[in-house]
């Protein structure tokens, strides 16, 4: 039995921090009753238990890294943790209860980007996510079961607007719908098969399809062997406060750019 | 409540205030023996009978329509509606609950009513006014708790709605709204059942409308603006005369439409974003910019 505690010991033994994901309310009053040493940090999709320090989770990572990671990434751009700390991790593996605990110490290489992706973008957080749940979708499922690409150039949107021009009538149109709607989502997929870029505004609201992107491309970086679209997209989220987020019709990844970089590369798959 | 303690409360009830014979007679005809029933019957006035068929008749119906106002309420999903506000609490601390109140509510109202038609049909002659009065005020009486009872259910779950609305406001102040609103509920209440029995209650109406008039008058104040903002944000978000991506001039302000709202417009500049209220952008004009 000392065997069992000692390994459990051992992981949360001389930590800075405890991250409860997803916690529920009783399990969060536990840990924030008990008055610890360690600073207890909430990673949730929703402040459901109004923690103090609180790191926001767009997306419900399936991947148990990447979910740490994120939440990690959060804290340390939010100046909860440091380089060289050591948190311990309470985490939901398998459905139910928290499972797992996992012991992580936090570096530098752990800025992926992601976090800032979604809380510095010019757009609402939760367009930004609403976006890539339908990127994602579109990922996993295609366009009628054939593999699909699409391009949806999010925030700025007076700014991309201008640095654009229509292929073919709009079809959102003196139309007031905004992303996130399930309905809207279903005319995405079905509009994904429209060549050009979708332009999303700040709020959410589909400012049009169709859309021709003519930014200066010079100076754009991006990895050999992506195609015109990701060209595209990088080159806007440059030349403008966009965010671009990009499916690939040929390998199925999802991209995201901001500021002419390549920031985010996941799998559909996986999520 | 078992249905045998309701016939023994009511029967004794009865013939209480009654006359001799009936007082006597009555818990008799209780007892009676099936083998001389034809005697029995012979020997008992019709009234006595006609009275123990409405004490009967009476108390089925009370209990029936009692569980039946219970299951109505459960059925219409009232428990779950009224889940947490303090009369339920209240009433959980006695181990029953609103929907039960209210059931048993129904139950004494028509035992009431039961002995009251006992008491005519039996034909008693003392305090006939007293009586009749009674019967008046009975049904007022029964309507005004009833109020009161749905007055402080719904004051309390108004309450509880307008809290959860405005947890996200992270004011201490913010307090106040549904309070404010839960009283005016309650108040209201009362007032509805003061009036349904009878009591004078001008000077309070006259309060409750120089209170509503305060509330109308200040908010239309208050929101005088956003409303004026709203009216012209529908006419921009319907005919959209400018729309995200044109160059604009809002009086002084200058540059690309970056959204639209019902109350602001959104507009861009080389770094500066000016939120334009919409109802400027009607007194002002608009310039859309063509190049």
């Amino acid at each position: 039995m000392s065997a069992l505690s000692d390994l459990l010991g051992d992981v949360v033994s001389d930590v800075e921090s405890v991250f409860l994901f997803s916690p529920s309310s009783s399990h969060y009053e536990r840990f924030a009753d008990a008055d610890l040493d360690e600073q207890v940090v909430v990673v949730a999709p929703e402040n459901d238990v109004d923690a103090e320090t609180y790191v926001e989770l767009p997306l419900e990572f399936d991947n148990i890294r990447d979910r740490i990671k994120f939440g990690v990434e959060g804290a340390l751009e939010r100046g909860f943790v440091e380089e060289g700390d050591v948190v311990t991790c309470s985490v939901r593996i398998f459905d139910g209860d928290p499972d797992g605990v996992v012991r992580v110490r936090v570096e530098e290489a752990m800025r992926s980007g992601i976090y800032d992706l979604f809380a510095n973008s010019r757009a609402d957080p939760s367009v930004i996510r609403d976006v890539f749940e339908v990127a994602i979708e579109l990922g996993k499922k295609g366009q009628k079961g054939k593999p699909v690409g699409a391009l949806f150039v999010v925030g700025d949107a007076g700014k991309v607007m201008n640095k654009s021009r229509p292929l073919s009538y709009n079809p959102f149109e003196k139309s007031h719908v905004h992303v996130g709607d399930p309905i809207v989502n279903v005319m995405l997929k079905e509009f994904s098969r429209l060549d050009g870029a979708f332009v999303i505004s700040d709020s959410g609201k589909l400012v049009s399809a169709y859309r021709y992107l003519e930014p200066a491309a010079e100076g754009v970086d991006i990895p050999k062997g992506l195609g015109a679209r990701h060209m595209a997209g990088a080159a806007i989220t440059r030349d403008t406060n966009a965010t671009a987020i990009v499916l690939s019709e040929s390998d199925g990844l999802v991209r995201a750019f901001k500021s002419g970089q390549i920031i985010l590369e996941i799998d559909p798959e996986e999520y | 409540m078992t249905g045998h303690e309701a016939v023994g409360t009511v029967a004794s009830a009865a013939a209480l205030p009654g006359s001799d014979d009936v007082s006597l007679l009555l818990p008799a005809t209780l007892q009676v023996d099936l083998g001389r029933l034809p005697d029995v019957f012979g020997a008992v006035p019709r009234g006595v009978w006609a009275a123990l068929f409405i004490v009967v008749g009476g108390v089925l119906a009370a209990l029936l329509l009692g569980s039946l106002t219970t299951r109505l309420l459960v059925r219409l999903g009232v428990p779950e509606a009224i889940e947490g506000t303090a009369f339920e609490r209240a009433a959980r601390e006695f181990e029953t609950s609103t929907v039960e109140v209210l059931g048993t509510l129904v139950r004494f109202f028509i035992l009431g009513v039961t002995f009251l038609a006992v008491l005519s049909v039996a034909n008693i002659t003392v305090a006939a006014s007293f009586w009749r009065r009674t019967v008046e005020f009975l049904p007022q009486l029964f309507f005004a708790i009833v109020i009161l009872i749905v007055g402080v259910v719904v004051g309390d779950k108004i309450h509880l709605v307008v809290g959860e609305r405005l947890t996200g406001v992270k004011l201490p102040q913010i307090g106040i709204f549904p309070r404010l609103a839960k009283f005016t509920v309650f108040y209201v209440a009362i007032l509805v059942a003061l009036s349904q029995l009878g009591v004078a209650t001008l000077a309070l109406v006259v309060l409750l409308a120089v209170y509503l008039f305060a509330l109308v008058l200040l908010t239309a104040i208050a929101l005088s603006d956003l409303l004026k903002s709203g009216a012209a944000g529908s006419y921009l978000l319907l005919n959209q005369p400018y729309s995200i991506g044109d160059e604009v001039a809002i009086g002084e302000r200058r540059g690309i439409v970056q959204e639209v709202n019902l109350f602001v417009t959104h507009v861009e500049n080389n770094g500066e974003e000016f939120i334009v209220p919409n109802s400027l952008v009607f007194a002002e004009g608009v310039v859309r910019i063509r190049n």
